[in-house]
């Protein structure tokens, strides 16, 4: 790169006869026209963004790339799903290395996109933009994580079908609450979800077909036309949020000489991502295989039968009741993601990291609130056991409005509404709660990732569960 | 406002394109609940004395436990009434893999998350002398096919 093509430093004679070309490179340019002709400088500031979003849609293009290939070989058939996917491991050349991107893209991408909200959470990104950009993020999580889920069948081995058994009986899991009232032979939502979702009453072709259509036409669509309006969004919000939100129109005014120009500043930054993105997926896929188990069983369960990673904060939160911590609890933090910007419009905080001092107080308090009570309850079920092992015969009725999930839940709703009382802030309260169970989600899945074996006991490590 | 025919057809035609979606919407949503469901509700599982004697013996085609003594014969439902993993038996009764459940010997919940009691399915004897369990019938616990 010579030095004429580096952003604005030079004299105004030169740049105005760059001007015209570095703006035509992008307007002319179907592909680079996602981009505005120019940002604003603090835009490009790695330890605003971190490039978290452009990751994701980095990783999203290397999924569709490598899941066509994969699609060239896999038969979406219960006889054949198995031995199609061996075959991509062991016969089709470089098949096991695209599987492994496929893989560890999809793990990655579930991770980053946690980050990714975080990120605009703290920064307050989403109080300068309209309400909806970040309900479309929201609604790209719950999309993703459908993708990963649908995705996680295919394989069609002993792990993907009790997981998509048990996650389809999460989906059933409304017939507790219709069972208590006694209902659910007239009128069974939890069945009617669970057969909209597989098809049938037990995992088996329909449901393999289902989260086929699903898992490569369906929601890759949706997720790529939520990308669309995601970033088309971005640009009709005036660019990345950054502080000064009052100040902001000065920026906006024609001629200002504040931005600089996007090709080539934003498309070198871009191409280091990628590049980076796909170095690490590269190293971890040649040194990390997915893993393949046996063929499914459907007459013997895996044991212990534990979902991907980013499902286990669930899967504990069902060990204690399948309704209230598989439906509820993750209903509710939805609605709390999905109305954030609703509650909390308190726009002087647009684009710092925390809101300052009193944000990043309240965070660190949040969190070691959370970590703390969370791990209480979760030492007490360890230690001691919950209401059934003190009370014999207890009703499923309490077991499933008191257990850690929900009590968790309820503290955190009563700290935010605290810290809501003291500040007399908003934001405050909404950083209080979305730290509160952001932290509690990772403690949550922690323990289902680290410390739980067969019969989803507790272990302090692998090394000590029974040989079975 | 006076109706002109103007007002009225455009009005018309928005009530039939309301319609006609609504239509098309339900009628392609509806494929995706299907009508029947193919599953065996009476299934037979052998003559009796092909089963051990004081034993749960777990029948894996159809996902349950016969218990046979020297009284009779009882069928319970291998699956966990909380999220369908398969149950494994031991002495005190029955365990499930995937989040701890454990239930007693007459499938009762003495601890963790599951909801409901295991179903007991009637017994009966077909005419070739193969037991036939009914899963569309449940029983009492403590009620046998007797079969001596």
């Amino acid at each position: 790169m010579d030095s004429q093509d580096r952003g604005n430093i030079q004299p105004e004679s030169k740049v105005d006869g760059n001007r015209s070309s570095r703006i035509r490179k992008i307007t002319k340019n179907f592909f680079l026209h996602i981009h505005s002709t120019r940002i604003h400088p603090d835009n490009l500031k790695p330890t605003y963004t971190f490039g978290l979003g452009i990751i994701l849609g980095f990783l999203f293009l290397i999924l569709i790339l490598t899941g066509v290939v994969l699609m060239m070989y896999y038969t979406p058939s219960v006889e054949r799903a198995y031995q199609s996917v061996k075959d991509i491991v062991f016969i089709v050349p470089g098949g096991r290395l695209i599987r492994n991107i496929h893989r560890w893209a999809s793990h990655g991408m579930v991770f980053v996109l946690f980050l990714h909200l975080a990120r605009v959470f703290y920064t307050g990104a989403y109080l300068k933009s309209s309400k909806l950009n970040w309900i479309i993020g929201v609604s790209m999580l719950v999309v993703t994580l459908f993708l990963s889920f649908s995705g996680y069948l295919l394989p069609w081995d002993q792990l993907a079908y009790w997981a998509v058994t048990i996650g389809s009986n999460i989906a059933a899991s409304a017939r507790e609450l219709t069972d208590l009232i006694g209902i659910t032979s007239g009128f069974d939502v939890g069945g009617f979800m669970k057969r909209i979702l597989i098809g049938s009453e037990t995992v088996g072709q329909p449901a393999l077909s289902r989260f086929f259509t699903l898992h490569v036409i369906f929601l890759p669509l949706t997720l790529l036309i939520l990308t669309g309006v995601h970033f088309w969004r971005i640009r009709k919000d005036g660019g990345l949020s950054r502080p000064g939100y009052q100040e902001s129109n000065r920026d906006d005014q024609p001629g200002s000489e504040g931005r600089i120009y996007t090709w080539p500043a934003v498309l070198w930054a871009e191409l280091a991502i990628l590049l980076s993105v796909s170095a690490i997926l590269l190293v971890i896929a040649f040194v990390v295989d997915a893993p393949l188990l046996e063929r499914a069983n459907p007459a013997f369960a895996e044991n212990p039968a534990k979902s991907p990673w980013y499902f286990l904060g669930i899967q504990e939160l069902v060990s204690y009741s399948a309704f209230s911590g598989g439906v509820i609890i993750p209903l509710l933090f939805l609605i709390f993601l999905i109305s954030i910007p609703f509650i909390d419009r308190e726009k002087q905080y647009t684009g710092v990291w925390f809101s300052g001092s009193q944000g990043l107080r309240i965070t660190f308090y949040s969190l070691a609130v959370s970590l703390i009570v969370t791990l209480a309850l979760l030492f007490v079920i360890v230690q001691f056991g919950w209401l059934r092992d003190w009370f014999p015969g207890m009703s499923q009725a309490v077991v499933m409005v008191i257990n850690p999930a929900t009590l968790s839940m309820l503290f955190y709703i009563l700290w935010s509404g605290w810290v809501r009382r003291r500040t007399g802030s908003t934001r405050m309260a909404s950083i209080a709660l979305f730290t509160a169970s952001l932290a509690g989600l990772v403690l949550f899945t922690a323990m289902g990732i680290w410390f739980r074996g067969p019969n989803w006991e507790f272990f302090w490590s692998r090394s000590d569960w029974p040989v079975i | 406002m006076k109706e002109t025919r103007r007002s009225f057809i455009r009005k018309g035609a928005a009530i039939f394109a309301l319609a006609a979606g609504a239509l098309a919407v339900f009628t392609l949503l509806r494929q995706l609940v299907p009508r029947m469901i193919g599953q065996k509700k009476r299934v037979k599982v052998g003559k009796s004395n092909t089963f051990p004697v004081d034993t749960f013996t777990y029948i894996d085609e159809h996902k349950i436990y016969i218990y046979r003594d020297h009284e009779g014969v009882k069928a319970v439902s291998a699956i966990c009434t909380h999220l369908g993993c398969i149950l494994e038996i031991d002495e005190d009764g029955f365990l499930c893999p995937c989040h701890g459940s454990s239930y007693n010997r007459s499938g009762e919940v003495l601890s963790g998350p599951a909801p409901r009691a295991l179903s007991w399915y009637q017994v009966s004897k077909a005419p070739d002398g193969q037991l036939v369990i009914d899963m569309t019938r449940q029983v009492k616990p403590d009620a046998k096919f007797l079969t001596t």
